[in-house]
């Protein structure tokens, strides 16, 4: 028994030194089962329809970002996306449904979608790329795996890469201000000034990690290995 | 082909407003897998890319369809290649351009009916519930596919392909 509650404290004495960064924190959970659980909580959060149901999965998320430790600027900026996303819909249900129906379905819809979104969030911010790969390579070809992988980890490069973009294009002229795509006429200008030169970015950049991967002589081998990051 | 699934996925993020606009979401996937299978003329190019998306889409807990999100990216892709294959020349034409989008997005219509068919519903409710799915889906996924053409003419005049 002494033993037993020993190594339980020592197991939590390691829990608490976990250091700061989330590759460490993340490297010691099993990745496949934390993908598989926080996919389930997903899915959990657009399967509950219930004030309850939704409750339990707010503390069930809050309770997963203590464990990982993602401190308080994480939150912070969920909690402003969450806020932008709730005025959008309440305002778009409250137009449809009127002032009081309308702010109860759009506060419950976007709730629900931030509760959707979160375990994602979560995943991708918590878990290094390495890991996510050895994970996709279990169930897929390692090509495809580490497409995927790639493709994740790039995600907040390509948003950064369509917001200077966005910003060169308002500032050249192009009408594609919130206020001018109300205006059907000016959809061709977000096709042609953002979606065209965004294509062509990322095809930039798919050439350069085909390069760097080559560099790294990706493919020599058929078993794909990981490096075991930091 | 990675990021035009990651464009899909973002796009459908970004789309996620819940108007009861129901195939909203047609208008970038089409958009999306017809300029992956103009940019990578192979034949399972728009597939892998709907395959990337629906996986990726699954494993963020995108859509509420389960597993059979899977579906409603898959088919759409299959029906790109199939086409793409049999009209080699169709990205250079608006029109050959919207009638393959109009082709795949009305595989909305079997999305709708096997979910509907799945939670029992009445079979004269599921096809017109069906129908009423897949007709908003192939109206928007005509309206992205037309701007493909003009896209891949100057992706092409760019060298970019």
């Amino acid at each position: 028994m002494r033993i037993r509650l020993r190594q339980l404290f020592g197991f939590l004495r390691r829990f608490k030194d976990w250091p700061g960064t989330e590759h460490r924190r993340a490297g010691s959970i099993a990745v496949g089962a934390k993908l598989l659980g926080l996919m389930a909580l997903s899915f959990l959060a657009f399967g509950s329809r219930t004030t309850t149901g939704l409750l339990w999965l707010t503390v069930i998320n809050l309770a997963l970002l203590l464990v990982f430790r993602y401190g308080f600027i994480f939150l912070r900026r969920e909690i402003k996306v969450f806020l932008w996303q709730t005025a959008i819909i309440v305002s778009l249900y409250m137009l449809r449904f009127g002032w009081i129906d309308g702010f109860k379905q759009g506060a419950m819809i976007s709730w629900q979608l931030s509760l959707a979104y979160m375990p994602g969030v979560i995943f991708i911010k918590t878990t290094p790329q390495p890991r996510i790969v050895e994970t996709f390579s279990a169930v897929a070809p390692y090509r495809a795996a580490f497409v995927m992988a790639t493709c994740f980890k790039f995600i907040p490069l390509i948003l950064t890469e369509i917001r200077n973009i966005y910003e060169g294009q308002v500032f050249r002229g192009a009408k594609i201000l919130r206020r001018d795509l109300l205006n059907p006429c000016n959809w061709p200008d977000l096709v042609f000034c953002l979606a065209l030169p965004v294509i062509i970015r990322s095809m930039n950049l798919a050439g350069e990690i085909t390069l760097a991967a080559k560099a790294r002589n990706f493919g020599f081998k058929k078993k794909r290995t990981c490096w075991p990051g930091i | 082909m990675g990021f035009c699934a990651v464009f899909i996925l973002l796009s459908r993020a970004a789309l996620r407003l819940h108007l009861g606009i129901s195939g909203h979401v047609m208008f970038s996937m089409m958009f999306f897998l017809l300029i992956a299978r103009g940019c990578v003329p192979r034949f399972f190019a728009a597939t892998i890319t709907g395959l990337f998306a629906g996986v990726a889409a699954m494993a963020l807990g995108m859509g509420k369809g389960g597993p059979l999100l899977l579906i409603k990216f898959v088919l759409p892709a299959l029906v790109v290649d199939i086409c793409a294959m049999t009209l080699p020349f169709m990205f250079q034409s608006y029109l050959l351009c919207a009638f393959v989008a109009a082709t795949a997005a009305s595989t909305k219509f079997i999305d709708t009916y096997v979910m509907d068919r799945l939670v029992s519903m009445n079979p004269d409710i599921i096809l017109q519930h069906a129908f009423l799915e897949a007709a908003p889906a192939v109206f928007f996924g005509v309206a992205g596919s037309l701007f493909v053409p003009p896209v891949i003419r100057r992706l092409k005049s760019y060298g970019v392909i």
